[in-house]
């Protein structure tokens, strides 16, 4: 699947650092239209201002977490079908349940190669592909 | 050579963060203390050790990973109110706080940290595992609609590895339409991390660039060179560096025009516009350049509390430490620099200013004593206050102590006022306390704590009350960059003195000069005070005897400065001479008309005075 650079994608996190390192391993991929959001709260306000075409999120965080940020994504008629890749910290079952149920289009756990992030993006554009 | 490679920057950025959320976590747990039950800091300091270590399993820092994974899970069990805050507890994760600490050490030098010692990893473990048993029956483990759940359940329970694309069309009634579900058998079935961490991990490889130099030296020096500035500040100095421009622009036309002669009202009405628009900018521009440097002290304040608390209780008294003023902005240079002398005078109260519980309930006072740590604005001067409601000082007794040790002689003694007398603590060497205690107090310290703050071209005061409690007060400028200065006058050539340490300016009267031991003097209310001539300091000719006196205060002594006029006071902007720096001179500053004035660094000056045996005296009758 060939890379689209321009694909305007919000990162997700309360943590810089980890911001700074999705951006990175995204930039390493190809894909430089990054933009970033410190909360779950902040990231809505973003998404609801348009362009965006695909959301990593951090799961937990202050104000709104991961989870919500995909729950009210998913039902927010505009943002249906965007497309949300879950990063957290625990491979733990419940987790990847409540990800699942809630919507979620991946999930991926810290920390991860570029590689990994590779594969998780191809599957996601394959579903999108599909659908 | 670095375990980092590669990731210097990373790392830094890592670190920095975490240190602000460490010692976020920290002042949460004093807290906690008080409200072991508040659901909402058990779930900010969950979360700090949690985003603490997802960032280190980017670094490859297994061992941080670890403990903050085993404290993280305590913390779950204590919001989800599966264990019980107990003091012993608290002991545990202090420890664990601290062990995490000592790891952000190691990796600011450079070096993968070391396990965390093994009891205290046993200890966490233990706990952990004694309420695991009751815990597992007392856990949710799905967070979502009952109903869902039972419909999902005994598909997620059937194999190890469930149907995910099932388990999402059981739970959304449909196929996701846009939605692919990517999550894999291997990461549902796995309990631990899928990737090994590997350096690759990282997003950036170890040969991405050039490694030079050892990691430590790396980190230092990035640790005293950056500065993290809010993006709408700098968006100013862009937004003004543009309004520059432009008005630069008018001006060069204007500048065209009036070169092919015209010169009429209306021309010239534009240029002074123009001109003063030019220097309203300029001057915002320097404000907002100033204040890109500028961080709140609330940064600094946060590690106190903590700090407090552990000594303290140490010390087995009751100790709060009320923070005020956090938002109060300092130049970022400043609040490194005012790290140390703050703890000191912080360990100062806390062990010698407040007294112990049982003095206190002797004195009718609460048991519980405050100690209060304050910034503020005042003018174009940072205030900080360390004040505590302790026992107090007596003047009396700092005087027989300092006489006692031969700090000052018995005459002086009586010539000092209480403020005086309490600024005796300041001096090398004074310490009031008979038993030294292991915390703070051995004598040292105080009179670092002047010096520190004098490098600042600030000062410190002191109030205390017997009985009431004492005072600390630090006046700073609001930055370092910008110096209040006394211009005085040599002949027609302009000095710039520091005006911090200006206490007054007086008259020199000759007959009132008096030799003592080969030296000028002239007797100030009392004191006895050398008089320097600052001609002679610089190694001029003396032409005149100086008509002023400006009486000046450093770290280690009064003097007069003698000086032949005074030609007003100036924020200078200092401009150093990095690689030209002759001695006794600390950089220099533009007048507005142009003239270039050297900046006189007082306390060189004396020192080469006295190294060259002149003492900068005047002589009393050779001159007219």
């Amino acid at each position: 699947m060939p890379v689209d650079p321009k694909m305007k994608i919000l990162v997700v996190d309360d943590f810089s650092t980890m911001r700074r390192i999705v951006r990175n391993l995204l930039k390493e991929l190809g894909y430089t239209n990054v933009d970033e959001a410190e909360d779950g709260a902040i990231a809505l306000q973003k998404l609801n201002g348009g362009g965006f075409e695909f959301v990593v999120t951090d799961w937990n965080m202050p104000n709104m977490d991961g989870l919500t940020l995909l729950q009210t994504v998913r039902s927010t008629p505009s943002l249906k079908y965007l497309p949300v890749l879950m990063i957290t910290a625990e491979a733990k079952k419940e987790n990847i349940i409540a990800a699942a149920q809630a919507g979620a289009s991946g999930y991926i756990v810290k920390p991860f190669t570029s590689a990994t992030l590779a594969e998780k993006l191809t599957k996601i554009f394959e579903k999108m592909g599909q659908a | 050579m670095s375990d980092f490679a590669g990731m210097e920057d990373l790392l830094q950025d890592f670190l920095q963060e975490a240190n602000d959320l460490l010692s976020d976590v920290d002042n949460k747990l004093v807290d906690l203390e008080k409200m072991p039950d508040d659901r909402s800091l058990l779930n900010d300091i969950f979360r700090g050790f949690h985003t603490v270590k997802g960032g280190a399993g980017f670094l490859n820092a297994t061992e941080l990973v670890t403990l903050c994974h085993l404290t993280e899970n305590l913390f779950d069990k204590l919001r989800n109110a599966e264990l019980h805050l107990t003091p012993e507890l608290m002991d545990l994760i202090m420890a664990a706080t601290k062990g995490v600490r000592d790891m952000f050490g190691d990796l600011s030098s450079g070096v993968q940290p070391m396990p965390a010692p093994a009891e205290l990893l046993h200890a966490l473990e233990a706990v952990l595992k004694g309420e695991a048993v009751a815990g597992v029956v007392a856990a949710p483990t799905v967070e979502a609609a009952p109903v869902v759940v039972e419909a999902a359940a005994p598909v997620a329970a059937a194999a190890g590895g469930p149907d995910w694309e099932a388990l999402h069309g059981a739970v959304n009634g449909q196929p996701p339409v846009a939605t692919g579900e990517v999550i894999t058998r291997a990461e549902a079935a796995a309990a631990v991390p899928a990737e090994k961490p590997t350096n690759a991990a990282f997003g950036r490889r170890g040969s991405d660039r050039p490694t030079g130099g050892g990691g430590r030296r790396v980190e230092e020096r990035a640790r005293e060179n950056t500065i993290r500035v809010d993006t709408s500040r700098l968006d100013q100095v862009l937004n003004l560096s543009g309004e520059i421009g432009l008005t630069k622009n008018r001006l060069t036309s204007l500048r065209a025009d009036i070169l092919a002669g015209k010169n009429d009202g209306e021309t010239l009405h534009a240029l002074d516009q123009a001109v003063s628009q030019l220097d309203l900018l300029v001057s915002d521009l320097q404000n907002s350049v100033m204040k890109t440097r500028m961080q709140p002290i609330g940064r600094l304040f946060q590690k106190y509390p903590r700090i407090a608390r552990d000594l303290a209780r140490q010390l087995g008294k009751d100790v709060e430490l009320v923070l005020a003023g956090e938002e109060t902005e300092v130049d970022k240079t400043m609040i490194e620099d005012l790290a140390d002398p703050l703890i000191h005078l912080i360990r100062n109260a806390v062990d010698h200013g407040v007294e112990a519980t049982a003095e206190r309930a002797a004195a009718g006072k609460s048991s519980k004593s405050l100690v209060r740590l304050e910034a503020r604005q005042e003018g174009d001067h940072i205030v900080l206050i360390v004040a505590d409601d302790g026992r107090g000082m007596s003047a009396e007794r700092i005087r027989a102590k300092a006489v006692e040790k031969g700090l000052i002689s018995e005459e002086e003694a009586n010539t000092l006022d209480d403020r005086q007398s309490f600024n005796l603590i300041l001096l090398p060497g004074f310490s009031t306390k008979t038993e030294i205690s292991d915390v703070s107090g051995r004598g040292v310290g105080m009179d670092v704590v002047k010096t520190n703050i004098q490098k600042l071209n600030g000062s410190i005061d002191i109030r205390s009350e017997p009985g009431k409690g004492s005072v600390f007060l630090i006046s700073l400028p609001l930055t370092l960059a910008i110096l209040p200065v006394l211009l005085v006058l040599l002949g027609d050539q302009p000095f710039a003195l520091p005006l911090s340490l200006v206490r007054e300016i007086l008259p020199i009267e000759r007959d009132k000069i008096q030799e003592v031991g080969g030296k000028s003097t002239l007797v100030v209310r009392g004191e006895i005070l050398p008089v320097v001539s600052l001609a002679r300091l610089l190694g001029w000719p003396q032409e005149r005897y100086p008509e002023y006196g400006v009486l000046m205060q450093t770290a280690e002594r009064s003097f007069i400065l003698g000086v032949d006029s005074f030609a007003g006071r100036d924020d200078a902007v200092i401009k150093s001479l990095e690689d030209f720096r002759p001695r006794g001179v600390a950089g220099v500053t533009t007048l507005s008309n142009g003239q270039i004035v050297l900046i006189l660094d007082m306390k060189e000056l004396l020192v080469d005075g006295q190294h060259m045996d002149i003492g900068g005296r005047i002589p009393a009758l050779d001159m007219g």
